[in-house]
């Protein structure tokens, strides 16, 4: 069976290629389609957007809606939300994470085990219940709508991510280079900064770039919990919904504003998204 | 091997006790931003606030919300379970053959591998509420580019109406997850031993043997996180229908999530009835993180 595959006709493997090769460029262009026809609506002239005829694919390239975003709707100060808000919860969440995913890592204790998959747990609550409660205390202690309140909700997943995430590559360095620094009369906090972290910078940045992309792209928390001062990008979306159907353009070009800092992101930096997108189970 | 031992616990310092500093702090302020609004979230489901009315109304109701939920006098609670839990294993399953294909063609030699895997990055990084909003676009019955594509075949299709509306926001949710198994299945794939392979082939093995009785298995755990992991994400499915259909036509695509916001801030403002129905989607999400937990110990311990 398997030699008929590896020494079959030429023709027959020549096929083969190219129905994959084929099969292949679709899926791609399925799957950055949408992303295309976002760019290609927003810079469209607002009489043409509601054309999806090829001819205008194309056609009248101007830069009207962005201009209209920044100058009529204010889309910078959305963009400086999300920007201060996820760089924020990110080094937080990254610092206090990092810190109990090396105690973790090092020390032996009771429970650890569990400690360490509840904290997993919290990970999976759903930010529709858990909004609920954060609305209610926000408006009693009076942080509704600043950038403070979408800090500290996201850091609920955050955290719980990076301590799963950093106790996994903490354990992977290994002890002699620790115990090396110690004898040299480092103290453990030392150890940890100059030894353990630049030894997992790989790991820092698979762990930040989900916290950021996560935080970034966050939906509901932002939806709720803020509304004239401190609202993100993906609450945009509400913008449009009453008028929906008038201007395309701007709508596309909203999507760009929002999506391209995060995709041009992840573009750069390819080869830690495995690592991160399966908690740190597949060691790409 | 004792001079080892002797060595480690004399100059290491894993055998001490003061892991304290190190895991407490976290663990304050895990229980301060998610344990107690959670304990909170039950104390609220157990009452009647409604957004709006004063402070001084709000009353205990006792589990008066949950009877309503469950005594099925609420059947739009039951049908919200329903589509939920339907949309979560139509989700999964298709994601799952979709990706295993996918993974299976880029497990070789291709040309320009990167801009592959460039392309497929895209739909799991884009911000979902946005990619919703280009797709509601997309599919606009009169003016979308799918029926423009679809008009050369003397098709139309009322993608986001009555009897139409739950399969196109599956089918944005297919776009968008299908390229995270993939790639998932395809590290997993890259990284399997060559010499189960070898010998299997040397007994003569068909090609779907192979698939059977070496790939699967040795898959198996790595297949289970990803669809506990995407179980988890369907369940609790909100930026999809909030853009494309808020819930509607009707409650057709009013999934749990959907039905919390509906309950509590859009069509009424019943917070103490949303809490409840909330605290139900979260015990759902429970069981099945459980299940991820449980296996992922199973391999741990």
């Amino acid at each position: 069976m398997y030699t008929n595959v590896r020494y079959g006709s030429s023709l027959l493997k020549g096929a083969k290629s190219t129905a994959i090769t084929i099969a292949i460029v679709i899926i791609c262009i399925a799957a950055i389609f949408p992303l295309f026809w976002m760019i290609s609506l927003s810079l469209r002239d607002i009489a043409f957007a509601g054309n999806p005829s090829i001819t205008y694919w194309f056609a009248n390239v101007n830069l009207q809606s962005y201009i209209n975003l920044f100058r009529l709707r204010n889309i910078q100060s959305f963009l400086v939300n999300s920007f201060v808000i996820s760089i924020t919860t990110t080094v937080v969440s990254l610092i206090l994470g990092s810190i109990t995913a090396y105690g973790m890592a090092r020390y032996n204790f009771k429970k650890k085990e569990s400690m360490a998959f509840f904290l997993l747990s919290m990970r999976m609550i759903p930010a529709i219940a858990a909004v609920i409660p954060f609305f209610v205390i926000s408006i009693f202690v009076g942080i509704l709508d600043t950038r403070l309140v979408l800090i500290i909700a996201y850091m609920t997943f955050n955290i719980p991510f990076t301590v799963w995430m950093m106790r996994g590559f903490f354990e992977e360095i290994p002890k002699e280079v620790e115990e090396a620094a110690l004898v040299d009369g480092c103290s453990t906090i030392g150890v940890l900064i100059k030894v353990v972290l630049p030894l997992s910078t790989p790991g820092l940045m698979a762990t930040a770039i989900f916290c950021i992309i996560n935080s970034w792209n966050e939906l509901i928390f932002a939806l709720f919990l803020t509304t004239f001062r401190a609202p993100t990008l993906p609450t945009t979306v509400q913008m449009f919904m009453s008028i929906q159907g008038i201007q395309w353009n701007e709508m596309a070009a909203v999507g760009v504003i929002s999506t391209g800092p995060i995709l041009l992101f992840a573009m750069f930096v390819q080869r830690y998204m495995v690592r991160g997108l399966t908690f740190g189970a597949v060691k790409g | 091997m004792k001079a080892v031992d002797a060595k480690e616990s004399s100059l290491y310092y894993s055998k001490k006790k003061d892991y304290g500093p190190f895991v407490y702090p976290t663990f304050f302020i895990m229980v301060l931003v998610v344990i107690f609004p959670a304990i909170f979230l039950y104390v609220i489901s157990l009452t009647n606030y409604e957004l709006g009315r004063p402070l001084s109304s709000v009353e205990f109701v006792g589990l008066q919300n949950y009877i309503r939920l469950f005594s099925g006098a609420d059947r739009a609670f039951w049908h919200s379970i329903r589509i939920s839990l339907l949309f979560m294993f139509l989700a999964t399953t298709s994601q799952l053959i979709l990706g295993f294909f996918i993974a299976t063609l880029l497990n070789r030699k291709i040309k320009f591998k990167p801009l592959v895997f460039g392309c497929l990055i895209v739909p799991i990084t884009i911000m979902p509420s946005i990619a919703a909003q280009i797709w509601k676009l997309m599919l606009d019955s009169e003016r979308g580019v799918i029926n423009y594509f679809l008009s050369f075949f003397d098709v139309s299709v009322p993608w986001l109406s009555f009897g139409y509306a739950y399969w196109s926001v599956l089918m944005v949710d297919i776009w968008q997850w299908t390229p995270f198994m993939a790639l998932i299945i395809y590290a997993g794939l890259s990284s399997l031993p060559v010499e189960p392979y070898e010998s299997a082939l040397i007994d003569g093995a068909t090609s779907f043997q192979l698939f059977r009785y070496i790939t699967l298995p040795l898959l198996k755990p790595l297949l289970l996180l990803a669809v506990v992991l995407r179980s988890i994400d369907a369940l609790r499915l909100f930026d999809l229908p909030f853009v494309l259909t808020l819930g509607g036509p009707g409650n057709e695509t009013e999934f749990m999530s959907m039905r919390v916001f509906r309950l509590g801030f859009f069509q009424t403002n019943w917070i103490g009835r949303a809490a409840a129905m909330a605290v139900v989607l979260m015990l759902c999400t429970t069981i099945i993180s459980r299940f991820l937990i449980w296996q992922m110990r199973k391999g741990k311990d």
